[in-house]
């Protein structure tokens, strides 16, 4: 945007941070397209916010903490129950360590 | 009647169960007839749960012929899109990486549902992880509007409002980001709520853009979506941004009179953009307030028109980062790729993800991304500081604000399909009280001269529910919602 020049969109790139595999006809669809509307975006540089707050959440003033107490949860079974592939008890991932 | 039993509304069907003037068991055959008979035309469901309502409905008739009391949504079919987890019944959030997906746990406002007598019919069709504004991103193919099958009933929560309109069940709970139950409820001319944010528990929402997203109920009348919102609404410690607030007696508010209330009518919602039938229809609704005693005045929500843009900054950001998950790993879809976890994540997430999708996880990577996050995210959050200032002043001046819902009526599907732009630009009334996280819902007025409903938004100030409904069921008054041919 102004501050940092014109802004440089590679698909390639932001896919991988994203971790999806694009094939090669959605990469060049999403590099063609996607510049567009990050270039609407520039339009809040309209805007001089350089005194004002951040908006992360509209109500975090108003809310209540929770009580630190242990509370039932899924049992082991079920949070399992979903999983594509199971392996001793635990969700089953291709070897990342060798 | 266009739905027998199912005409007769929330309340209606609630308090002819509880007299044993029709069991709960006749109303969910009806209900379920009538999805059998019209869901080819309209895909507005993705799930039947004919055996589990049927089995639901005959437990209320058992504890009814026993003498127990029953509860305030006693047999009332419900519809619950299909973001909102329902234990043993699918809930894709209209994905393919979540096909056949069963979870484990009910949602907060499932559990509360089932607790006042509700029955679950099934699981309605949306944009994939909620994200469109015309059905046409749902991995299962687009809902179509009663109204005229070749239009979209709008979106995310598409099938909801198409289920609704078309009377196949009184309610259903859809869930609403930047518009989702505001913009479909004005497209299909039915009553859609979004609460306050913090209102309703998001526990069991499948998550799109956490601190945007609401619960909130769409139905066939004005007390029946708040007798909906009552039976939902309230504190619920498994959602940290749960307010500690009592629900409230939202039919009552629908009695109230609004003689004295102020109406504030921003000029940025009637500008460039607005369909022409839609801005007579909406303003002739605000003359009819006008005339049972509101005090009606122009205001200004200077910020406006850099909503779209915050809007799909901080969303997209958001969106990147909840759908995250979405691994292949602990539940969903897995394209297998041995000894290759990162091609095995990437792989899955390619094919179990929609283009909509991808396009706003691949933005929201950007904008959160090194060089890019001041100047992009937190410049967002901050314009978003601003669009809440400009609520908080005309909320010092008027009671509610009064505009159109949607810039247009239900359009055609496949208009838009190929300009996610112009598909953004579409939330432009709805996406500013999302971003303030105050409470707005849209309530039918006339329609357009060829019969498409229009919708009426009504935006109130934080926590002011009661003072929105009393608005809207004044309006209903003169617009009740009718049923398509």
């Amino acid at each position: 945007m102004t501050a940092h020049g014109p802004p440089h969109f590679d698909v390639s790139r932001v896919a991988m941070l994203a971790s999806l595999s694009l094939d090669e006809a959605e990469a060049a669809r999403f590099q063609s397209e996607l510049p567009t509307i990050v270039a609407h975006f520039a339009q809040l540089d309209e805007l001089d916010t350089r005194d004002v707050p951040a908006t992360a959440q509209v109500q975090l003033d108003r809310l209540p903490v929770r009580a630190d107490q242990v509370t039932p949860c899924l049992s082991h079974e079920d949070a399992l129950a979903a999983a594509p592939s199971v392996e001793g008890g635990g969700f089953a991932v291709p070897t990342f360590v060798e | 009647m266009a739905g027998g039993l199912t005409d007769l509304g929330v309340i209606g069907v609630a308090e002819r169960v509880r007299r044993g003037e029709s069991s709960a068991e006749e109303v969910t055959t009806a209900s379920l007839a009538r999805i059998e008979a019209k869901n080819g035309a309209l895909n507005a469901f993705l799930h039947v749960a004919r055996g589990e309502a049927l089995a639901q409905a005959r437990a209320i008739d058992e504890r009814r012929a026993r003498g127990e009391p029953l509860g305030s949504m006693a047999g009332v079919p419900v519809a619950v899109k299909d973001a909102i987890c329902t234990r043993g019944m699918p809930s894709t959030a209209g994905s393919k990486i979540l096909a056949g997906y069963v979870p484990p746990y009910d949602a907060t406002v499932i559990e509360r549902l089932r607790a006042a007598d509700a029955v679950l019919v099934g699981k309605t069709n949306m944009d994939e992880f909620a994200m469109g504004s015309s059905t046409e991103n749902s991995a299962f193919g687009p809902a179509r509007n009663p109204w005229d099958t070749t239009r979209t009933p709008g979106g995310s929560s598409g099938g909801s409002a198409a289920a609704v309109a078309a009377r196949l069940a009184p309610c259903e709970l859809g869930s609403d980001t930047g518009g989702s139950i505001r913009q479909p409820a004005s497209l299909t001319g039915t009553v859609g709520i979004k609460p306050t944010y913090g209102r309703v528990s998001r526990y069991g929402l499948i998550a799109f853009a956490s601190s945007l997203d609401q619960i909130g109920p769409l139905a066939t009348d004005v007390r029946g979506a708040a007798r909906l919102l009552s039976v939902m609404a309230g504190h619920d410690a498994r959602d940290s941004t749960s307010l500690d607030v009592p629900s409230g007696d939202f039919e009552a508010a629908c009695e109230r009179s609004v003689r004295g209330l102020r109406i504030g009518v921003p000029a940025e919602y009637f500008g460039e953009g607005l369909d022409p039938e839609v801005g007579e229809s909406v303003r002739a609704a605000i003359a009819l307030l006008e005339r049972e005693g509101c005090v009606v005045r122009p205001v200004e929500l200077s910020h406006t028109r850099y909503a779209v843009a915050t809007y799909y900054v901080l969303a997209t950001a958001e969106a990147s980062s909840n759908l995250a998950r979405f691994d292949g790993v602990r539940y969903g879809l897995r394209v297998e790729r041995p000894h290759d976890l990162r091609a095995m994540i990437g792989a899955t997430r390619d094919a179990g993800f929609g283009a909509e999708v991808k396009r706003r996880i691949l933005l929201g990577t950007f904008v959160l991304s090194a060089g890019y996050y001041d100047a992009y995210y937190v410049k967002a959050q901050r314009v978003r500081t601003l669009l809440r200032r400009d609520f908080d002043a005309v909320f010092r001046e008027v009671d509610v604000l009064c505009s159109p819902a949607s810039p247009t009526p239900a359009f055609r599907l496949g208009e838009k399909v190929d300009d996610p732009l112009a598909m953004y630009l579409n939330d432009v009334y709805t996406l500013p009280a999302s971003l303030a996280g105050v409470p707005a819902m849209s309530v039918p007025c006339a329609p357009t001269p060829s019969g498409l409903p229009v919708g009426l938004q009504i935006v109130a100030r934080p926590l002011g529910e009661a003072t929105m409904l009393a608005v809207a069921a004044a309006c209903e008054a003169a617009f009740p919602c009718a049923s398509p041919p």
